[in-house]
């Protein structure tokens, strides 16, 4: 495919870029005591972007053909230069990167290959009707399992030059409770970039569902937490989204060209001595973040981005437009989600490095607050005001967990809430691998840390 | 591409798909769906005050759908060549399950009476150039009226295209449309200060409808980034909440209508189930589905399966009065067929759903109601999460106010928690006035008590 895609660029001289995206994905469902869906996805083609008269032009095709890849190419010239007269902030070139040059296969491509179509449906089936035997309080529980197989070639007329491939399975289990006339959901998903030992390393397909199936109907029994601003752990999972969402949104280049809280505090204290927050292209500490790439949509390396450094701002992310802008070298965040996309700044894996204290430790210190964990959905904001929502809250009295407590959405100022960070934990886990960030375009990331204990406004009674 | 170009791609297309199906069927395989969904589109994007970036895309995607003894495979796929390899693909998917369900059928062919075509030849005559224009005046707007306000991104886009439903069952339903639409996304900075994010967006069926839908959109948006912009935290209190529009639709009503969906039902994860004819709300609220007015954005003849649509009344004073089937859910509730309901597209199985929501307007005017005593909270969006099942919803309110004595004070840092089904019941009054919600459904405000408002700052 590099051949085919550096072909068509054999005659050009402008600035233009060529990404060839095959993605398949296969889900399977199982709720009920039956497999409720099975489904293949494919989608191939070749995007086309431009850089011309100072202006970006984009255009796609789904046919893999020299002359369709050429004819999109003058399409997107067209659009560059029909538009170029209304941009007022024309890009005058893009600064070198580390650019990608080679093959780059992924692992666990072969495990997953091999394993059947039945040998998926079983596990879906199985696992689901062994969840229901659980509690007669159960009254569905659903069983997914998902993969993402997909292969991308880069190739720029200024040097990149790559093809690689990857896949991402996930598995995830959801059920519902009901008793006395409530209704209460509980779930838990993982997911992984790499093979089948990597995505059941830590837990098992039962052990996933039994936990889904106990949050719904434990929290049958359970009442909202008193709202209000709270002393709170977060778990990995819990601390995956709040780095993700109430920081690393904010320090994306593009919307810190915006007017994002983030924009001018590079050098800035926005965090306690105790926060370091990195994001990366590969998968740091071990293996398997689910947002793990090994070149990014503009055909760049991507880099391990040290974001804060003890507490100061230090960096950015960016792709090569905005790296050019801030003088400094693109981090490789730029990511497309399919071959009709425009690639975008986006997060890979985010995370806090861990500290040196033990779970046990920051529970027996806190007095009065809450246990935070498992993560549902999250958003942040310009202003640096962030929500993410919980499953589960575990008061915490006098050094010891208590009752848990219906989770809800938590809320709070990123730098405020980052400032706050008094206790860091030694235990490190990549815990958001399952799911999609959405910024105009989905995007597998993953996110994590250490347990965390900071304060946060908890909604509630 | 034009409309002529796009009618000769369905006219064609049509005899392919026909000829893969009788292929299929001559094959042994005798339950099979394909839906076509073609599209092309023209666009213009905006970043920080700025034109980003000028696209052009096209695309066919096919969702074929293959039933083989209660067992169904699904494949997705835009590779126009390898069409018939990939039925045989989802037949295989199909064959390798061991759950039949004698219930899961396609659907017989059903008459379609509503006949759409929203497609207005006076859109060939536009292209980029036009779209760029369109950037050009919303970026003067920007700058002669909102110059606080930062465009995060926007977009201008000139798509058209169709949809095609065929089946082995005898189904061919077809629809073309085109349209302008335009959205826009950003916050009000002042120096240091920064405003939560809000966002608006428009389409419409021709030049002139779009036109004057997206200036009114625009400016919309500008008022509440600038609304935000000196938002302040407030103490936590017990009391009303003021829902406009958006936020009725997108948050509060949303959970009522997935608790209609039949495989909700089915499944044991709606409160709705069983309620059909009880009262469920207050009888201020009513609500129908109709996807039948050809004025609205959204409507159509036809559904994900290719059966017609219909009008549908869905709570009439409070009281329940429909589900949403599609041909599967239909045939599980003992029901003799769906009643138009499969939501979805190609790259979709059939789901439940409606249309086109209505919901009828009040007696109330909706003025008086930032005019009342006391606390309330106007609550412009919710950023928050929303549980199906049990109803529960929380999230942080943006671009708010805070309604005392007559003054308007914008807020910051204020969450709030509820139930869906409750909140149902407490609704206190709803407004004459509304707002077409998509260009598609009519809501209009509604006022709400007995909410938990939580803030940041000490009571």
């Amino acid at each position: 495919m590099r051949d085919l895609l550096k072909e068509c660029l054999s005659e050009e001289s402008g600035f233009v870029e060529l990404r060839y995206h095959h993605k398949e994905s296969r889900s399977f469902f199982a709720e009920r005591g039956r497999v409720e869906s099975t489904a293949l996805r494919k989608r191939t083609g070749v995007g086309v972007r431009v850089l011309e008269s100072g202006t970006w032009g984009f255009a796609s095709t789904s046919e893999i053909t020299k002359a369709s890849i050429q004819n999109a190419m003058q399409i997107a010239k067209k659009a560059a230069r029909l538009s170029s007269a209304l941009r007022k902030d024309k890009i005058p070139n893009l600064p070198k990167a580390n650019f990608a040059v080679g093959d780059f296969i992924g692992k666990g491509i072969e495990d997953f290959r091999s394993r059947s179509v039945e040998e998926k449906l079983k596990m879906v089936l199985d696992i689901q009707n062994e969840a229901t035997r659980h509690s007669n309080k159960l009254q569905s529980v659903g069983c997914g399992y998902s993969e993402i197989y997909e292969e991308k070639a880069i190739v720029t007329t200024d040097g990149a030059n790559s093809f690689f491939s990857l896949v991402r399975p996930e598995f995830r289990v959801s059920a519902v409770a009901k008793d006395d006339g409530k209704l209460e959901s509980g779930s838990h998903s993982i997911g992984v970039t790499g093979g089948w030992d990597c995505l059941f390393r830590s837990q098992s397909p039962s052990q996933i569902s039994e936990e889904a199936c106990k949050t719904a109907v434990d929290l049958l029994s359970s009442e909202l937490p008193l709202g209000g601003l709270s002393t709170v752990i977060l778990s990995p999972s819990i601390v995956g989204l709040l780095v993700h969402e109430a920081i690393g949104h904010t320090v994306e280049a593009d919307f810190v060209l915006s007017g994002s809280v983030a924009q001018g505090k590079i050098g800035h204290r926005v965090g306690s001595d105790l926060v370091t927050l990195c994001d990366s292209g590969a998968s740091e500490f071990y293996e398997g973040a689910g947002g793990t790439i090994p070149v990014d949509d503009e055909g760049v390396i991507p880099t391990n981005t040290v974001i804060i450094k003890n507490g100061i701002l230090s960096s950015y992310l960016h792709n090569r437009e905005t790296a050019e802008r801030f003088g400094v070298a693109p981090t490789g965040s730029a990511r497309a989600w399919e071959y009709g996309d425009v690639p975008l700044i986006r997060m890979r894996n985010t995370f806090l490095l861990p500290g040196d204290s033990s779970l046990e430790e920051m529970i027996a210190n806190t007095k009065d607050g809450y246990y935070l964990d498992g993560a549902k959905n999250g958003q942040a904001d310009a202003t640096g005001e962030f929500m993410f929502a919980v499953q589960k809250a575990y008061r915490i009295q006098n050094g010891k967990i208590t009752n848990l407590l219906k989770g809800v959405t938590v809320s709070g100022l990123a730098f405020d809430v980052l400032q706050n960070v008094d206790m860091v934990s030694k235990e490190f886990k990549w815990d958001l691998g399952s799911g999609h960030c959405g910024k105009g375009q989905p995007a597998k990331v993953d996110a994590g840390g250490p347990y965390v204990r900071t304060k946060v406004l908890l909604g509630g009674k | 591409m034009d409309r002529g170009a796009i009618e000769k791609r369905l006219s064609d297309q049509k005899d392919l798909l026909t000829n893969l199906i009788s292929k299929a069927k001559s094959n042994g395989i005798e339950q099979v769906e394909i839906y076509s969904s073609y599209g092309y589109s023209e666009d213009v994007s905006l970043e920080k005050n700025d034109l980003n970036n000028c696209t052009a895309t096209e695309e066919n995607m096919f969702g074929i759908r293959v039933i083989h003894e209660g067992n169904q495979g699904f494949l997705i796929s835009n590779h126009i060549p390898s069409l018939y390899t990939s039925i045989e693909e989802a037949y295989q998917l199909a064959k390798s399950q061991s759950t039949p369900d004698p219930d899961l059928v396609l659907p017989e062919t059903r008459p379609i009476t509503n006949q759409f075509d929203t497609y207005d030849s006076s859109l060939d005559t536009m292209g980029i150039e036009d779209l760029v224009s369109y950037a050009k005046e919303a970026l003067g707007w920007r700058n002669d009226l909102y110059d606080k306000i930062n465009i995060d991104s926007g977009d201008f886009s000139l798509s058209k295209g169709y949809k095609l439903i065929v089946s082995s069952k005898g189904v061919m339903a077809h629809e073309l449309g085109a349209e302008l639409s335009a959205s826009v996304m950003g916050m009000g900075v002042d120096g240091d200060l920064v405003g939560s994010f809000d966002y608006d967006s428009a389409s419409g069926f021709t030049k002139d409808q779009f036109q004057s839908l997206w200036k009114k959109a625009f400016h919309n948006f500008g008022d509440k980034c600038m609304g935000a912009l000196y938002a302040k935290p407030t103490t936590g209190f017990q009391g009303k909440v003021l829902l406009p529009p958006d936020a009725v639709y997108s948050f509060f009503l949303g959970l009522f209508i997935g608790s209609l969906n039949g495989t909700s039902l089915r499944k044991g994860k709606s409160k709705m189930a069983g309620k059909i004819g009880e009262k469920v709300a207050s009888s201020l609220l009513s609500i129908w589905d109709d996807p039948t007015n050809k004025g609205f954005m959204g409507s159509t003849g036809f559904d994900r399966e290719g059966m017609p649509t219909s009008f549908k009344k869905v709570l009439t004073e409070g009281v329940l009065e429909s589900y949403f089937y599609n041909t599967y859910e239909a045939k599980k509730a003992k029901l003799p067929i769906s009643n138009g309901c499969a939501t979805g597209g190609a790259q979709s199985l059939p789901g439940c759903g409606p249309k086109q929501l209505q919901i009828a307007p009040g007696n109330a005017n909706k003025d008086e109601f930032f005019k009342l005593p006391g606390k309330t909270l106007f609550v412009n969006r919710i950023s928050g999460t929303k549980d199906g099942a049990s109803g529960d919803f929380s999230g942080v309110v943006k671009g708010g106010y805070l309604l005392e004595g007559g003054e308007k004070i914008p807020v910051r840092e204020v969450q709030i928690v509820g139930n869906a089904f409750d909140a149902l019941n407490q609704i206190e009054a709803i407004s004459k006035e509304g707002e077409l919600i998509g260009e598609s459904s009519f809501v209009p405000y509604m006022l709400l008590d007995g909410f938990t408002i939580t803030g940041v700052m000490e009571n």
